[in-house]
């Protein structure tokens, strides 16, 4: 009965595989044989073999070549870069003007301060919603990967980077989980499957996260708006590059010291080229997309509860004034002609902006604020910012989300203006402003390299099989996150910055 | 007291493997007939220190699928009599073509040493292949060899008696097959591996490849309830 059931399997997986690929499987199977001993070949041999060269070969004599190799690379991720923003673009105000209508629309249905109304509203629909616009340029970026995965390109990008990736203790096949840790670094996590040695797959594993994930952009997208709006290309490319050479720097330190022993030798594969089918292309996006769902569904899902819940309680805190007595005398003062009706509604929208403030100063993300706040002070963060990226270990996006909700604003992503304001507007106790360029770009920094968030550390957990690497890279990114961030503070204020 | 080492020479037609097997076995070579079937079977003996090896000479295949009777012949003898080597012979000068018989013994998970036959030729085309990467990439030693010169015949045993007393230490290399692919072959191969019966002789890889493959012989042994 067992045989019968293997053989099931194997009917079952050749039909999944026929789907995806959309031909026979002995076919792609010695494909892929080929594709090994061409890349051996390539790699052994130093002259052509033969002078009967095949499409595949032709097209690998520029593709693959050693001076535009690289370049054709770059160019390649430029332009899917390029194309993921430009095509995502609409579907994403789309998903926008959906939620502020489904939010307005629920909001309407409960008394305004009720504590479900908010927790509808602000804390499930604000918060995952931030999330949820993402997922056209999610779903946009792995369809480009998958199109350059399935005609064969990708091999090819891993090919050309193999001689460079052989600098920092690693091989070609290191490169592709990084590629696709810039979309998310889960799924640069899992592609690392398919790196056989162990001291390869958990360098590329525990330097994946320094790839900055897609949900690391509104944080960025927030910061530049406001304090680089002219060079924003140049910053944002900055981030990532620095993200880069960490990555290359702690993968060479990590595969001295942690995980020692010579390149594992590895044939990068080189199938030949072959039209990507629709339903191939599909079917992969689909597949790392849906984990992006996934995690919107539910880790995000639940922290947005969560950080809700602290910044909104104790509901009815004590406040310092009377402020619902204080709104009522304002009524008074205009009903009795003291005052016009502009200035008693500046009045009342003051004291209702002052009261939220002070109702989350003295909610317990107020006090975990205040706990935190000695120790991101010297990267010139204040208790709201230390919250922020508490929250963010939940989810990246969360930083911006929280952030909106501490500066009491209704509206917390990206484009609201208010959040905008406020931001540049706040100002420690001693007047001087909290954000300053130099502030901003140490907390991209901060975001960039501080702990993954808590879906990445429970991959790393599933993929390492043990608890010791997902601590271990919680621990070492924070550190070094806040290494760098302070470095680049303090030194930008030694010499004159900020 | 010498030790026994059974060895199969296995490699394309024409890849000089005849050759090879004369330059190993000299004159004392026996031929009959594989059992069952009537493709000639070469067999012959050689002498080298302590060790006595029994040489057999596999028919010339380009894979080991169950299209054609030499194939199967080769296959079973390699996985039913698991002999102590498989020597590859491999034609230098058309590496790309003999390399696909290669990738089989390496998924049969074999013990394997790589003859480069005709390396003279490929050498005078102003081809250098470096030996020390192709041997790391398919995890077996080497040997540079010139059949109808006689060249590097000692060599080729000295590898081959190290590689049967297990004195090669070469990281696995294991031909990826793409993330889909690789995630089928496993769930196969966790059925696979359940199955005492068909653990025997076969790496439970090789086994759902060849099934994914749709390879009649093997779906036919594995629908048989037998052990393999």
């Amino acid at each position: 009965m067992d045989r019968q059931k293997i053989l099931d399997q194997v009917r079952r997986s050749s039909e999944h595989l026929k789907g995806i690929f959309g031909g026979d499987i002995e076919t792609i199977i010695s494909e892929r044989r080929y594709g090994f001993i061409s890349g051996v070949c390539k790699q052994v041999v130093m002259r052509p073999m033969e002078e009967r060269l095949t499409t595949s070969d032709k097209i690998d004599r520029i593709v693959i070549n050693r001076v535009f190799g690289i370049p054709i690379f770059l160019f390649f991720m430029w332009l899917m870069f390029k194309f993921t923003f430009i095509v995502s673009e609409f579907p994403m105000g789309w998903v926008e003007a959906g939620q502020e209508w489904l939010s307005d629309m629920v909001g309407g249905i409960f008394p305004e301060g009720s504590i479900p109304g908010s927790l509808i509203t602000d804390g499930v629909i604000g918060g995952v919603g931030s999330v949820i616009i993402f997922v056209p340029l999610i779903f946009t970026l792995f369809f480009c990967i998958a199109i350059l995965e399935d005609s064969g390109y990708m091999a090819r990008a891993a090919f050309v980077m193999d001689r460079f990736m052989h600098k920092i203790g690693l091989h070609g096949r290191s490169f592709i989980p990084m590629v696709l840790g810039f979309g998310c670094n889960i799924a640069g996590i899992m592609a690392t499957r398919t790196i056989e040695h162990r001291r390869d797959r958990f360098t590329t594993i525990l330097v994946n996260p320094f790839m900055s994930c897609g949900a690391r952009l509104p944080v960025y997208a927030l910061l530049i708006g406001v304090f680089f709006p002219e060079k924003g290309g140049t910053v944002l490319y900055s981030i990532y590059i620095l993200g880069i050479v960490i990555a290359i720097i702690m993968a060479k330190i990590f595969r001295k010291y942690l995980f020692p022993g010579p390149p594992s030798p590895f044939v990068m594969e080189l199938p030949p080229y072959r039209m990507p089918t629709i339903k191939g292309v599909i079917i992969h996006m689909w597949e790392r997309g849906v984990l992006y769902l996934k995690k919107a569904g539910t880790i995000i899902f639940a922290g947005c509860v969560l950080v809700w819940f602290l910044s909104n309680f104790p509901w009815n805190p004590q406040y310092s004034k009377d402020y619902d007595a204080l709104k009522q005398k304002a009524e008074a003062d205009f009903a009795s002609g003291l005052v016009t009706k502009d200035t008693m509604d500046e009045t009342i929208a003051n004291l209702g902006n002052e009261q939220a403030r002070e109702k989350m100063q003295k909610s317990y993300m107020g006090g975990l604020g205040r706990i935190i706040e000695p120790v991101v002070k010297p990267l010139g963060f204040d208790w709201k910012i230390g919250v922020g990226l508490f929250g963010g270990f939940i989810a990246k996006e969360i930083v911006v989300g929280t952030l909106g909700t501490l500066y009491a604003v209704g509206e917390a992503d990206e484009e609201s203006t208010p959040l905008r304001e406020r931001i540049q507007a706040d100002t420690w106790p001693d007047g001087k402003k909290i954000f300053t360029p130099l502030t901003a770009f140490a907390l991209m920094i901060f975001t960039l390299l501080y702990i993954p968030c808590v879906a990445s550390i429970a991959v790393i957990y599933r993929e390492t099989n043990s608890l010791r690497w997902p601590l271990f890279a919680a621990g070492y990114t924070t550190a070094l996150a806040w290494i760098v961030a302070f470095i680049v503070y303090q030194g930008g204020r030694l010499i004159g910055l900020g | 007291m010498s030790k026994k080492i059974t060895i199969a020479l296995a490699g394309n037609p024409n890849s000089g493997k005849t050759t090879i097997f004369n330059n190993l076995t000299g004159a004392r070579q026996h031929v009959g007939n594989w059992p069952g079937v009537t493709v000639e079977k070469k067999g012959g003996n050689l002498k080298h220190d302590d060790y006595e090896i029994k040489v057999v000479d596999l028919p010339g295949t380009y894979s080991l699928t169950a299209y054609s009777l030499d194939e199967v012949i080769a296959r079973n003898f390699v996985v039913e009599e698991k002999p102590d080597v498989v020597v590859n012979i491999v034609d230098a000068s058309n590496l790309e073509r003999n390399l696909y018989l290669t990738t089989q013994f390496m998924e049969l998970g074999v013990k394997l040493v790589i003859a480069l036959n005709m390396s003279d030729l490929a050498e005078a085309r102003g081809q250098k292949i470096e030996i020390k990467h192709l041997s790391e990439f398919l995890s077996a030693p080497v040997v540079p060899t010139v059949g109808h010169k006689n060249k590097g015949t000692d060599e080729l045993i000295r590898a081959i008696v190290d590689m049967a007393e297990g004195n090669f230490n070469l990281d696995r290399v294991t031909i990826g097959y793409g993330e889909e692919v690789e995630e089928e072959i496993k769930k196969i191969e966790g059925l696979i591996q359940r199955d005492a019966g068909l653990m025997q002789g076969y790496s439970s890889r090789w086994l759902a490849l060849k099934l994914l493959e749709g390879d009649e012989e093997v779906i036919k042994k594995v629908a048989s309830e037998k052990e393999v």
